[in-house]
């Protein structure tokens, strides 16, 4: 959702504001207008209801009674009522004085049914008519023509009013509601605007501590005190994500600064080594020797350098597996073969305890390696005339393959320690540097690669052991 | 001079040793700590140059106990680690100086003759003993205008006698002082030497520079 918070409230805010006015304004309107009209209209049908009261029947002669005629409401020039009477047969019988010049219209109604029309008169005013018909009294009766009702004796009546009186009443109550409603909403604009502004504040107060977060001062977390309750959640989350940042940064930095002590060690056998070549002239002998050392010493940077490369790739996933049928016995011999010399001459026995038919399917290059890591970390660390030996076994869909030597000496809390990059039992380091502490790391970050998982662990008499627990196929 | 080198790595241990051998200083020289421990504690060092991660015995807990244990030998620090902290944990526990690996042999051989000079309380690289005089960098001899060309070993002879100007010095002090521990070298050898040193440094119009003290030892320079 890329619009801003800010907007989308203001924006349901006022939308809100101007849904509710436009409804309430349309009801006053509705009923206020109702309220008139039917005032209007009542006052007109009490006029009709007089004239018609007022009209007598002397055999075929009509006649108006005066007093109805003098209404004031019929002598009003600038707004004025007229009427118009209209037989049964609907020859115009009477009609008021002011309505000279324009005829009005006669409506089609029954007996007492007021039928009320707006319409407009000659001169455009807009005005309000009432038709009824009625049947007049008959002279010298006080009885009007109630018992013998009939079509052709009933008069028709209009009374039509001027209503632009009732008419600006109501454009002045429209205006008044528009004009109300649209300041309410820039009222309401400007308030909402501050408010939605002092309700977001919190977060540009935590957007402005984040931002002055830098890689140096990770260990900082955003303190910003009275944070609304909705944003402790957010506020909690991001000090989190802090923690794991510096964690991880912190993890970083000091990987980073035992790759450069792992490669500082060497760099400075090689620089001294020159230096104390180079200081006096040698015979070819000491000149030999010296290039043999850095020869020595550049190889086992090398495989401090291979290592680091292929922990980074296998972090990034970024290492391809074949799968292959392996016969596990054959393997681990070949895998032995580059130790068996220095094994020799330390006396150290081994021993390859798999049965010659245990085949499993896995990477064969990659677990060479990791053979190859283990092996070499089991004869760096066996005793002297000591014992190393591979035993397998298999289970459903899973083989297991334990490499163990004797002569350990590590405490639980060492052997729990034996993965981590760069840890070595003493923290220093062999002949040349070649076992610089990432060997197991390397072990297990591969056999996590190829769906299994590695254990170390020690045996009461010295003895430690590497467990590699692989999937039978991947 | 005598110096300790405790240093794991073992071309960095071999190459310094020459080195440092080839500079003019008797070196014993181990790659355990333990063993580290066990030579600062039984022989008088001038220089004792230190690594920090080391088999057996840290570095660090080295110098504590050497330092405990009442041993004045100047200590100089040499590893790999650079950080602020590990600087300040070395010299707060009493070494005299610090340097990061790799670092350049020169430097190494300039700071132990730094440390050198501040064991023997002298500032001036340059060292008079009445018309003597002894460039301790470039390690030349000159008396008068004279310049006299000396084996190491004579070198080494004259710049401790030298160190200590005016001061009686035993036979086995010096031998101490000029011979590694390996040496097979007895303490006669260094009547020997003197008696070499004298040869090239004494001439016949000025006065002798080098007295035998009886039964102490011998004295260069000033005193009667």
């Amino acid at each position: 959702m890329k619009r801003s918070l800010r907007r989308r409230l203001l924006a349901g805010i006022i939308g809100g504001i101007l849904l509710l006015l436009a409804v309430f304004s349309l009801l006053v309107y509705v009923v206020i207008r109702g309220a008139l009209l039917r005032q209007f209209d009542e006052s007109l049908a009490s006029v009709a209801q007089v004239l018609a009261a007022s009209v007598e029947l002397d055999g075929n002669d009509v006649e108006l009674e005066f007093e109805a005629r003098q209404m004031p409401e019929f002598q009003d020039v600038e707004r004025p009522t007229r009427y118009q009477f209209w037989d049964a047969n609907g020859a115009v019988v009477a009609k008021s004085p002011l309505s000279s010049t324009q005829e009005l219209r006669r409506p089609e109604t029954t007996l007492k049914n007021l039928v009320f029309q707006t319409s407009r008169d000659e001169s455009g005013q807009p005005q309000r008519s009432v038709g009824l018909k009625f049947a007049p009294r008959i002279a010298d009766s006080d009885e009007t023509q109630q018992g013998r009702q009939k079509d052709e004796e009933l008069f028709t009546l209009v009374v039509a009013r001027d209503a632009s009186d009732l008419h600006s009443q109501l454009g002045l109550l429209r205006w008044l509601l528009v004009n109300a409603s649209a300041a309410v909403v820039i009222l309401s604009l400007i308030f909402a605007a501050v408010v939605v502004r002092q309700g977001l504040h919190p977060l540009n107060s935590i957007a402005a501590e984040i931002a002055a977060i830098s890689e140096e001062n990770l260990a900082t977390r955003i303190a910003s005190e009275n944070v609304p309750a909705e944003v402790i959640p957010i506020k909690n989350r991001l000090n989190e994500l802090l923690c794991r940042l510096e964690a991880s940064f912190k993890k970083e930095r000091r990987f980073n600064a035992d790759i450069a002590h792992e490669l500082r060690t060497p760099l400075a056998g090689i620089r001294s080594t020159i230096e104390v070549a180079l200081a006096r002239n040698r015979d070819p002998v000491e000149y030999r020797q010296a290039l043999e050392d850095c020869l020595e010493i550049a190889g086992s940077m090398q495989a401090v350098v291979g290592n680091l490369l292929m922990l980074t790739r296998l972090e990034a996933r970024q290492i391809s597996l074949e799968t292959d049928r392996i016969r596990l016995a054959g393997f681990i011999d070949s895998a032995w073969q580059p130790f068996s010399d220095k094994a020799m001459d330390r006396n150290i026995t081994f021993d390859n305890r798999i049965e010659p038919d245990v085949t499993f399917e896995s990477d064969r290059a990659n677990l060479g390696t990791v053979l190859s890591n283990v092996l070499c970390n089991a004869v760096e660390y066996v005793d002297d005339s000591g014992r190393i030996w591979v035993t397998a076994r298999s289970a459903d869909d899973s083989i297991e393959i334990a490499v163990s030597n004797t002569g350990c000496h590590l405490t639980s809390e060492q052997v729990s320690q034996v993965f981590d990059c760069f840890w070595r039992v003493d923290s220093s380091r062999s002949d040349t540097g070649a076992h610089c502490g990432l060997g197991l790391a390397l072990v297990q970050r591969l056999v996590g690669a190829l769906g299994g998982r590695a254990a170390a662990v020690t045996e009461p008499g010295g003895i430690f052991s590497i467990r590699l627990i692989l999937p039978a196929s991947p | 001079m005598r110096l300790l080198l405790v240093e794991d790595y073992r071309p960095l241990n071999q190459s310094l040793t020459k080195g440092l051998n080839e500079a003019g200083f008797a070196v014993d020289s181990t790659r355990d700590g333990k063993e580290g421990l066990w030579y600062a504690m039984s022989n008088e060092y001038d220089v004792i140059i230190l690594d920090i991660m080391l088999p057996g015995m840290d570095g660090l807990e080295i110098l504590k106990k050497i330092r405990s244990r009442g041993k004045k030998s100047h200590v100089l620090i040499l590893t790999a680690k650079d950080t602020l902290e590990d600087r300040v944990a070395g010299l707060d526990l009493g070494a005299d100086d610090y340097l990061v690996k790799p670092f350049a042999f020169e430097e190494l051989v300039a700071r132990v003759r730094a440390l050198l000079r501040r064991s023997y309380g002298e500032k001036n690289p340059c060292v008079r003993v009445r018309d003597l005089k002894i460039d301790l960098n470039t390690k030349r001899v000159w008396r008068g205008r004279e310049e006299i060309t000396l084996t190491p070993r004579e070198y080494a002879l004259l710049e401790y006698l030298a160190m200590r100007a005016g001061q009686t010095i035993s036979r086995t002090d010096i031998w101490e002082h000029i011979y590694e521990f390996r040496s097979s070298a007895s303490s006669n050898v260094v009547d020997v030497y003197i008696g070499y040193l004298r040869r090239k440094l004494d001439r016949s119009n000025k006065p002798d520079l080098i007295r035998t003290v009886r039964g102490l030892g011998y004295r260069l320079g000033a005193g009667s």
